[in-house]
Formats: structure tokens, sequence, C-alpha cells
């Protein structure tokens, strides 16, 4: 997942460029189908709030991969101790934060070249 | 053994005389201790309890040699010899009250100063550049969120 040593410049860039450079907080701030040719799917939330609830899932972990972190920790229970047989389960819900996480990145990379791409239309239109 | 010595069997016999007032006084509780009267001096009568008990120089056991030929080596101590009153806090595994300083203290400061100086400054420069992944923060479905693949 990238090198964490190129973290360190952009906490740099964050400070001295902050206008094309977005921090670890800032949510997206372009229309989300600029540039697509096609509209983009939409992101599905497979479990229930009344679901997450029963489970008792920490607040945190009620995003879109919820609904395999409810089998993977119903499939522990199951099956204690020997939760070695849930590899599968845990090994989809791990699958399923990578590409999470990957979407998180891309998102990230997007609305950096955007930023980028707004300030010299800017400096060419001035 | 020609001299009469302090002894005793319980902590109330260890405990020193009245402070001396008059000169034969001082050469009774000199002569008790074993020190010449020229070299005893009681400790001041402040309400400490130190009593007539000899007021002597502060030498640790780090500093006494090695070589000389003790009676007791183990101490650094001869027989007869008086303790210092606080002979339990300047034993060679105590403090040593005589050490001597390789350099002086002020120096000792500025090295200390300077070191946590660099690191504190280190740290402050840096509050505000904190690395951070290339992430936007977690996406939960109280808002609509879109993947990378397109509708068809």
């Amino acid at each position: 997942m990238g090198n964490d040593f190129s973290n360190i410049p952009r906490g740099f860039n964050a400070y001295f460029h902050p206008e094309i450079t977005p921090g670890p907080t800032e949510e997206p701030t372009f229309d989300p189908q600029l540039g697509f040719p096609k509209e983009r799917k939409e992101r599905v939330m497979i479990a229930t709030e009344e679901e997450m609830r029963s489970a008792k899932l920490p607040l945190e972990d009620r995003d879109y991969c919820a609904h395999l972190l409810i089998n993977f920790l119903a499939c522990r229970k199951d099956n204690w101790p020997w939760v070695v047989k849930c590899e599968h389960e845990k090994h989809e819900y791990l699958n399923c934060r990578h590409d999470d996480y990957v979407i998180r990145m891309k998102e990230y990379e997007r609305e950096r070249r955007l930023r980028v791409k707004s300030q010299k239309d800017g400096a060419v239109a001035a | 053994m020609s001299r009469k010595l302090p002894s005793g069997d319980w902590n109330k016999d260890y405990k020193p005389g009245p402070f001396p007032k008059t000169d034969a006084e001082r050469i009774a509780a000199a002569e008790k201790y074993g020190l010449p009267i020229e070299e005893y001096e009681p400790y001041p009568d402040d309400g400490q309890g130190c009593g007539d008990y000899p007021k002597l120089p502060m030498i640790s056991g780090e500093a006494k040699d090695p070589f000389y030929p003790w009676d007791n080596p183990e101490l650094k101590r001869n027989f007869n010899e008086p303790m210092h009153a606080e002979f339990d806090l300047m034993r060679e595994d105590r403090y040593d009250v005589s050490a001597k300083l390789r350099r002086p203290m002020w120096f000792y400061w500025l090295q200390y100063l300077g070191t946590m100086s660099v690191c504190i400054g280190i740290y402050y420069l840096c509050e505000n550049v904190k690395m951070f992944p290339a992430v936007t923060p977690r996406q939960y479905p109280n808002k609509t969120h879109y993947t990378f693949e397109l509708k068809d």
C-alpha cells in the first residue's frame, strides 16, 4: 500500500501548500461525477442498522464491510475455540477492507489532482 | 584495654550524653569517644539530640585508602575508631559525599539543557507537519459514496 516514507513529505505539503494537498480529515469537495464518461456506481450498504446494533458492532466498524464482519464474528462464536475454521470469513472481510482502502486512496488522489488542475485553470484565467 | 569504652546492651545505652558546657565536661566527653581534646568538637546544641557526640569530618568510604591495613577492611575502619553520626549514609555502597566531579557542574547543566532543548525544539518545529497516509476519511453509509466502476 505505497511507501510509508512518502507520507513524510505529505505532512510538509499539507502545511505549506494546503490548497493542493487535501488533509487527512478533509472530505472530497468536487462533484463525484465530474469527468466520468458515465455515471459511477454507488456503494451498497448490505448490513442494516438493526443487524449492526444486534451484533453490537463498534461504531467505527459500521461501514460498507459490516455484513462480512458480522459473518466473521458469528462464525468465530459458533466454532470457538476452533476459530481457524473461520479463515475464509476472515479473508473475505479483510479483502473488503482492502478494497475499501483502495477506494479511499483513489478518492484522495482524485481530489488532489482536481485541486492542482483547478489551480492551474485559475492561473490561466487570471 | 586501658580506655573505658562506651558500651551497652540496649539502645538507651548507645545514647550520647548531654551537651558539654564546661571544659571539664568537654575533656570527659573527648576521653569517652577516644579523641584528643584538640580534635573534639560536639554538634551544635540545636535540638537535634546529638548531645556530646563528636562532629567528625565527612569522609565517605570511597575516599578512604583501600590499601591501608584497616583492622576492619569491609568498613575501612580501625578498632575503636569513632564512627561518624551519619555513617550509614556514607558507606561504600551509599552516597559518596567526597566525590569529585570530572567536569564543572555548569558543563553538565549545559549538556542536559542543550540535549533537551534540541529535542523539544524539533518537536515544536514539526508540530504542524505531521505525516499521514494518502486516503480520505473512512466512508460510512450516512451519505452517498461511489465506487470507481461505471454504470452500464
